[in-house]
């Protein structure tokens, strides 16, 4: 095998207490116990843990903070598991997945190479009809060698109910700051966030107190007047498929941004990340990037992550094509290569509004992707035919998810959010005093 | 590897194919999604969405101040069936009805399976 400097490295040995064994591909590696199983990978060089659905390229981590799907591995016989929000354990069993055949000698990869100018699947051999036949055939298994799990499952089933006061969604700047704002003001609030505690910590402000991590709020109903949220699978370690739901009288949505893809040529490379996913992982502490990192973004807050990774950093329409073979290998600028083995990609984080849209709140453009539309405190529009005359709660949104605005700014919105509430909420027991005394 | 620029990484919908459909007067969000895939992975849209929105909005296609993404569908973040079969009462019982009503038999006798 080649021995390559590795991309990242432990900042310190594994204690004993810490250190477990993995196993991916017959490989068996070491690993710190809690580390994100895509830092165990990336850390052995592991970029591509499966294959694409139509050219078969090969794709890895990218996100790196349970956003985008590219990680996904088998793991323990169960398919479809994201790496980056699975924290390792002693044990693991880990498996590449959509790939066909022994590792390294799948024969699809050259999908790629024929189909050069892409596929139309409205047009490629629609006829005759055999032929069409045989193609949709071929074409289906390509998509997806989606083997099954090995066994049903037997993780036991839980579920929870929870009538909080204010249920915050997210606890990033935004929503921490709320939480703690309503935890001064005496009122009762959940906070659930999907990512583990461990990376929470990493950033500034104290963590709410009533905090359900690593847990994803994944739909609004309305009509039902719930909130469901539920563990990421194989995410826990007793394995139990917990799921929680939730009947709030007032919701914040401070989901926060996350990042659009860059149209630049090769941008799915194995070793090309989320510049704020790859900030977020070394904040964590325990590995460190050991390989040069290029940055590509504009404005102020790709130059922050470029600062903060120690990289150089170019603006997206400076960079030509991204290049490498099955791992990045440079930057192609106008006028020279730059050899690199990380590239991150840094584009303005464009808001998470799909739990707003399915809470019937409004959406604008903003450029980046779509925000959701508030009044000067928080409280969400309504968009037209939304369902939202019939929720029991009022819905409040704050942070990022009302477009782009940075920690800070993010901070003073979950202050004025929660303040907005503390007031509805003194209003609403002077107008049903009796109604207060009884809760 | 051929050069390759992608919008949607989950179904490998490229630039050039979007301009293919754009070619084929499929000019708005949801026509898009439905001749390409766009959006249709694992990831949902999360990643494509906004550029696509961008895309349409540049080339004068869509009206920035009405453009809408495409319908945001639970489940928004992982949730296995095993998670949303394993609610008692079942996750979408009626909260003001007696569920437990379902499980008598000689109930359960008269009414339709659901």
């Amino acid at each position: 095998m080649r021995k390559v400097r590795p991309l990242f490295e432990l900042r310190a040995p594994i204690a004993d207490s810490d250190a477990v064994t993995i196993e991916y591909g017959g490989q068996t590696l070491h690993a710190l116990a809690g580390e994100p199983l895509s830092s165990a990978l990336l850390r052995a060089g592991i970029l591509a843990t499966t294959r694409s659905p139509k050219y078969r390229r090969p794709r890895g981590p990218y996100c790196l903070r349970g956003e985008c799907g590219s990680c996904q591995v088998r793991i323990d016989g169960e398919p479809n598991i994201r790496a980056c929000t699975t924290p390792v354990r002693d044990g693991l069993k880990v498996e590449a997945q959509n790939q066909w055949g022994p590792a390294g000698l799948d024969p699809t990869p050259i999908v790629d190479s024929l189909f050069r100018d892409g596929i139309d699947h409205h047009h490629l051999v629609v006829r005759p009809r055999l032929a069409n036949a045989v193609m949709q055939r071929v074409a289906r298994t390509m998509t997806g060698f989606g083997v099954l799990p090995d066994a049903a499952s037997t993780a036991p089933a839980t579920s929870h109910e929870h009538r909080p006061q204010v249920l915050i969604v997210g606890s990033g700047s935004a929503g921490r700051a709320a939480a703690c704002a309503l935890e001064r003001a005496g009122i009762e609030a959940l906070t659930i966030d999907r990512l583990d505690r461990r990376t929470l910590e990493t950033s500034p402000g104290a963590l709410p107190a009533g905090l359900l991590s690593g847990v994803g709020v994944f739909a609004a109903y309305p009509q039902e007047g719930l909130w469901a949220a539920a563990a990421a699978p194989l995410s826990t370690a007793a394995g139990d498929l917990a799921l929680h739901i939730i009947r709030p009288q007032h919701v914040i949505l401070a989901v926060g941004g996350r990042e659009p893809m860059l149209p630049i040529a090769n941008n799915d490379l194995p070793g090309v990340v989320s510049a704020r996913g790859l900030v977020h992982l070394l904040r964590r502490g325990e590995v460190r990037a050991a390989a040069p990192v290029i940055v590509i973004g504009d404005g102020d807050h790709a130059e922050a992550l470029a600062q903060e990774l120690g990289a150089q950093r170019f603006a997206s329409d400076e960079v030509r094509r991204i290049t490498g073979g099955d791992t990045v290998d440079g930057v192609e600028l106008a006028d020279r290569r730059v050899p690199c083995r990380l590239v991150a990609l840094a584009p303005t984080p464009a808001p998470v509004h799909e739990l707003a849209a399915q809470a019937g709140g409004r959406l604008r453009f903003d450029g980046h992707g779509f925000a959701v539309v508030t009044d000067d405190v928080g409280r969400v529009e309504s968009s037209e035919g939304g369902a939202r005359e019939a929720a029991p709660w009022t819905l409040w949104a704050c942070g990022d998810v009302r477009g782009w605005r940075g920690p800070a700014a993010s901070a003073a919105d979950g202050e004025t959010t929660a303040a907005a509430i503390g007031a509805t909420i003194r209003a609403e027991l002077e107008r049903a005093p009796s109604a207060g005394a009884e809760r | 590897m051929t050069d390759r620029v992608f919008l949607c990484r989950c179904e490998d919908v490229t630039l050039s194919e979007i301009d293919h459909a754009i070619d084929e007067d499929l000019t708005s969000v949801e026509e898009i999604k439905r001749y390409t895939g766009l959006g249709t992975g694992p990831c949902q849209g999360r990643e494509c969405i906004g550029p696509l929105a961008c895309l349409l909005v540049r080339r004068g296609l869509a009206d920035p101040s009405t453009i809408q993404p495409f319908t945001a569908r639970p489940p928004a973040e992982p949730v296995t069936f095993g998670a949303l079969a394993g609610t008692q009462p079942p996750f979408f019982a009626d909260s003001s009805a007696d569920w437990t009503v379902h499980r008598d038999p000689d109930t359960a006798a008269e009414e339709p399976d659901p």
